[in-house]
């Protein structure tokens, strides 16, 4: 069983890193670190971390204070270069749509400053515990972050929901897989902070496992091309034109 | 233990939200496919009636203040129901227009992209105006003026009409859409 859970551990760490790999590959192949600097950062980033952590891990598996500092140090970054990357989504989004550009940035601006406030309300008012003090900080900064990051990608589909705008295929991948991560590390950060623990198992599994699920996502919209072009009004059927005059003669009445 | 499991449940409930809304995103196609199952006639001549201050001010002058009251509250309601069918078509129409807005044509590019913006502004107005309407049916004498969401409306479906004969001129409007 133990032997079990370790390769499981292993796999979950290491997979995705090296699907990450491939979709930095993809991105510098379509071009896209044009179009998302900042995930294309993020993405070199979280590989870069992942090799100078895994790398001490298999040096001393009894890793100490250094390795602590480090991934608290590379999880803060990250988690900055993740707002990056929804600032980035959500600028796509508004790119195309110039009658909602200033609204859309007030909301945006609004609603991180609500979560902002609702984060820190979180962090004084639940606290949490923990022997540990860098990783209470560190959780605690977990939980903040991925509420707002989570908050944040749901208003990009709110947005793009109500108003009915076309949230392109990349952009699209990238605010999906990064939204689940988020929601499933609110909760898993919650749960360790509640607990107390820092090395409980289950909890790390299942942030480990949503990171998985993260960068699949990724992959499977960022390896196909868009298909926003293929969808033009020529292609509807003629059969409903008919159905459609009636609608506009309604529509026109005064 | 309470707040982590709160905490908890507000994260799956934010992810179920998410997937759904996603889902509900890449699905949007359905519209395009067959838009006269969504779109609906929309008089505008009775919504510029229902929220016309002359119309409530003889209202109210000639009717009793409780018979005032309900009709007011009648009409405010039927003002939202306009509202909210003119923000649904709006929605429907800026999904077309984008389409449209690849077109080849630089013209019928051009007709779509003033089409796109005029019903994202009427959602827009309609985001502010619904919750007002909501507000005079809570206070049925207050001041309510949404006139802009008749002109922004009257201006949008003259552009579909636009992009209609610029797409398909031997065929009018309806062809186009």
């Amino acid at each position: 069983m133990h032997a079990l859970f370790n390769a499981l551990f292993y796999y979950l760490w290491i997979a995705p890193h090296v699907l990450l790999a491939v979709i930095l590959v993809l991105i510098v192949h379509r071009k896209l670190h044009r179009q998302f600097p900042m995930f294309f950062l993020y993405t070199a980033l979280e590989i870069l971390q992942f090799g100078v952590l895994f790398r001490m891990w298999v040096s001393d598996p009894h890793f100490g204070g250094g390795y602590e500092r480090l991934f608290s140090a590379g999880m803060t970054v990250s988690s900055a270069l993740r707002f990056g990357v929804i600032y980035e989504v959500f600028g796509q989004l508004l790119a195309d749509y110039p009658a909602l550009k200033e609204s859309g940035k007030t909301f945006f601006r609004g609603v991180t400053v609500l979560l902002l406030l609702t984060g820190v309300a979180v962090s004084f008012f639940i606290p949490g515990k923990s022997v540990d003090l860098l990783m209470f900080a560190t959780n605690t900064l977990d939980r903040t972050v991925s509420l707002l990051q989570c908050g944040l990608l749901l208003s990009v589909f709110i947005v793009s929901r109500h108003f009915a705008l076309s949230l392109r295929g990349h952009a699209f991948g990238i605010a999906l897989g990064l939204g689940t991560y988020a929601s499933v590390q609110m909760a898993t950060s919650a749960v360790l902070l509640g607990v107390g623990s820092t090395s409980s198992r289950f909890p790390n599994f299942i942030t480990m496992a949503a990171y998985h699920c993260c960068v699949l996502i990724w992959i499977c919209y960022l390896a196909v091309p868009e298909r926003a072009a293929t969808r033009t009004l020529d292609t509807l059927p003629e059969h409903n034109l008919d159905i459609w005059n009636r609608e506009l003669q309604h529509l026109l009445q005064r | 233990m309470i707040i982590t499991t709160i905490l908890v449940f507000v994260a799956l409930l934010a992810l179920s939200c998410l997937l759904w809304l996603a889902k509900a995103h890449a699905s949007t196609s359905g519209a395009l496919k067959n838009p006269a199952e969504h779109l609906r006639a929309v008089d505008i001549e009775a919504f510029r009636n229902l929220v016309d201050p002359d119309e409530e001010e003889f209202l109210r002058t000639n009717l009793p203040p409780a018979d005032f009251r309900k009709i007011q509250r009648e009409r405010l309601r039927a003002a939202v129901d306009y509202v909210s069918c003119a923000a649904e078509n709006a929605a429907i129409l800026v999904r077309l227009a984008d389409a449209a807005r690849r077109s080849s044509d630089p013209v019928t590019a051009e007709a779509a992209e003033k089409l796109v913006n005029n019903a994202i502004r009427l959602r827009l107005y309609a985001l502010h105006a619904i919750p007002r309407l909501y507000l005079g049916m809570i206070l049925p004498g207050s001041r309510i003026s949404p006139a802009r969401i008749a002109e922004s409306y009257e201006q949008m479906t003259r552009q579909v009409v636009l992009l209609g004969c610029l797409q398909y001129p031997t065929r009018g409007v309806s062809a186009a859409l």
